[in-house]
């Protein structure tokens, strides 16, 4: 009996250790009160990779004496899959035609905006976008393009910008480029550069964008990634990449050989917004992480650190302003009304479409 | 003895819950679709006759099978005179080399995958020695080479300790019989020592064939994406398309492959046994 309640014990302490890992510390002050004013101390946040900014956790706990675990996906289809599977979270960030989809599937909580009173500093940009049109469940978190991040030293300026996403097959350049491995944005790349919309539900034009791909993956060997583009792109392993704009700011901001182009044939214009699931179990801490996010302080750190255009207006003029810390930076600030421009929506025939071919494209030789 | 059977009660429980139950969720999900808005569930074979019927699904396959057949040839190649070395050598020097073979696999797999992978990037430590000795940069990650030396570098050494120990447990009097009827080293070793060290082998190739067939991190590492195999697939159907009805159609598409090759491994040991004459 002895040894198993030592067992016992030490079971216990390592999850206490367990736990300790996810959050942080800094929760020793009040979580006495936290418990009384939310009905928890513990914050569930799922979020995307490489999305925090350096004291914006640490901040928070400490400002309101709880705990955050912080979970992190790289792609909407796999916190979709997550959240599926019945795991729990207060917290989501997942982008525009995902929240859609949650929307239409009854997944989400209305937000109580009385509790959100840092939605006065909204950037105008991100306001009553078509996937939520009253900003009723959803608080935008970033919101970028995707583009070209280029070596301008390898690659003219003038052949990315007359060639647009064809520069991708470009075979001077075979085996020097990165593709994003996510469906969403491969597909956009196709059909834009075929002149289609990205949203089609044609699946005619669908499946030229298809081959459109499977070529580039035959004849350009390019190597598929997520995060680790960001670390790679800033150390200059490839000519080429197709990236998301903040990660391109941080690369254009830590190496100089790089710049960013946004295509002529138009691109995706994305909102990653915070929303609160139904089965959060902590529904009223999540409204005061997500009124703090949108705070100055907390957006500002993050859109530093990050390099995504923060969606607090104030803080979105002082980054790329005079004497901002991306003035000049051209990935930084998302190009607004161009009419090639595009907002994923959720349409099923796409969504069913490309998960089918994405993998076979990647299988395809 | 009749009492400590029912010690295993609680195994039994931990296998059905463990192994037997998500096999069997695997198994009604492999057969059915996800249904639509009237029946939540169907009965079909469609998710079969998806794989089959699509040439990239069977090159998937085929490349799969085939780098497992590659590692695993390298394994043996590379792992048998390794477990004869060390089979061979005393005292110290043999727990040293044993300690060498089994020290990396306490680190966890894919820290060591990461490592390689630094060290295969074209401005990475390698390239870095060969620029020093004044040869060009050699394209090593994401390409086939970089997936079989990952997977021979993280399975052999199963290859290694399963061939060390029935190497170790035979009868070492067999050599001196075998030397006092005249034969001579090379003879002796292909008479009576790799006959019997052969269910070593066999075992070493079910341990690193099976986990190098599905392996699904070492090839998105190292191959960069572009070298997916049947695990990539069948990971791809779980968490990123949400069909876990196909996925798991593929899953047992490689469960019933892995079991067909399993029987065939076991079949040749016992034949085997029967030629090597009963040496245990």
């Amino acid at each position: 009996m002895k040894k198993f309640i030592s067992l016992l014990a030490v079971c216990a302490v390592s999850v206490v250790s367990l736990a300790g890992c996810g959050g942080s510390q800094g929760s020793t002050s009040s979580s006495v009160d936290a418990v009384e004013k939310y009905g928890s101390d513990t914050l569930k946040l799922y979020n995307w990779g490489e999305y925090l900014g350096e004291d914006v956790i640490s901040n928070f706990e400490e400002q309101f004496g709880v705990d955050v675990i912080v979970e992190y996906f790289d792609s909407n289809e796999m916190m979709y899959t997550k959240l599926l599977s019945g795991d729990s979270y207060d917290v989501l960030v997942p982008s525009d035609y995902m929240i859609e989809r949650l929307i239409k599937e009854d997944r989400l909580q209305k937000l109580d905006l009385s509790l959100i009173p840092n939605m006065e500093y909204l950037a105008d940009g991100v306001k009553n976008l078509a996937f939520d049109p009253n900003n009723e469940y959803s608080v935008p978190y970033f919101w970028g393009t995707v583009g070209i991040v280029y070596n301008h030293n390898n690659v003219p300026k003038e052949v990315v910008e007359e060639q647009g996403y064809s520069v991708l097959k470009n075979t001077d350049y075979k085996g020097r480029i990165y593709m994003y491995d996510s469906e969403r944005d491969s597909f956009m790349v196709a059909l834009k550069a075929l002149g289609y919309s990205m949203n089609t539900e044609n699946e005619d034009e669908i499946n030229e964008a298809y081959n459109w791909l499977v070529e580039l993956n035959n004849t350009m060997d390019p190597v598929y990634v997520t995060d680790e583009v960001i670390d790679n792109m800033a150390g200059g392993a490839m000519d080429m990449a197709v990236v998301y704009s903040g990660d391109a700011a941080y690369i254009l901001s830590e190496n100089e050989d790089m710049s960013y182009s946004m295509p002529a044939e138009g691109t995706n214009i994305w909102v990653d917004s915070m929303v609160i699931p139904k089965n959060a179990e902590n529904p009223k801490l999540a409204h005061e992480f997500i009124n703090y996010i949108l705070s100055y302080d907390a957006s500002y750190d993050n859109s530093s650190t990050v390099g995504y255009a923060s969606t607090n207006k104030e803080v979105l003029a002082d980054m790329s302003g005079e004497g901002g810390e991306y003035e000049g930076n051209e990935a930084y600030l998302p190009r607004e009304n161009y009419e090639k421009d595009e907002v994923f929506n959720d349409n099923e025939v796409l969504r069913q479409m490309l998960s089918e071919l994405w993998i076979k494209v990647k299988a395809s030789q | 003895m009749r009492q400590f059977k029912t010690m295993a009660y609680p195994y039994v429980v931990w296998i059905c819950l463990l192994i037997v139950a998500p096999m069997l969720l695997i198994l009604m999900y492999a057969f059915t679709t996800k249904g639509n808005s009237v029946t939540t569930i169907q009965f079909t074979f469609s998710n079969f006759a998806k794989f089959f019927s699509d040439p990239i699904f069977l090159d998937v396959l085929k490349r799969s099978l085939i780098i497992a057949v590659a590692t695993t040839i390298i394994c043996i190649i590379l792992g048998y005179p390794a477990a004869y070395i060390i089979a061979n050598s005393e005292g110290r020097k043999k727990y040293m080399l044993i300690m060498l073979v089994t020290i990396p696999t306490w680190i966890n797999m894919l820290v060591r995958t990461y490592a390689w992978m630094g060290m295969l990037q074209d401005d990475g430590l390698i390239n870095t020695i060969l620029g020093f000795l004044g040869i060009g940069p050699i394209k090593m990650i994401h390409t086939g080479f970089a997936v079989i030396l990952g997977m021979v570098y993280n399975f052999i050494p199963f290859m290694i300790l399963q061939i060390y120990t029935s190497l170790t447990k035979m009868d070492k009097s067999l050599l001196e019989a075998a030397s006092d009827l005249g034969a001579n080293k090379v003879q002796a070793f292909l008479r009576v020592t790799l006959p019997l060290s052969l269910p070593g082998v066999i075992s070493g190739i079910t341990l690193v064939f099976l986990p190098a067939v599905s392996s699904f991190f070492i090839p998105k590492l190292l191959g960069g994406g572009q070298y997916v195999l049947i695990g990539n697939v069948i990971e791809n159907q779980f968490l990123t398309s949400g069909d876990w009805n196909f996925g798991s159609a593929i899953s047992l598409i490689m469960a019933v492959i892995i079991m067909i090759s399993m029987y065939v491994t076991k079949k040749l040991d016992k034949g085997e046994e029967m030629m090597g004459g009963g040496g245990k």
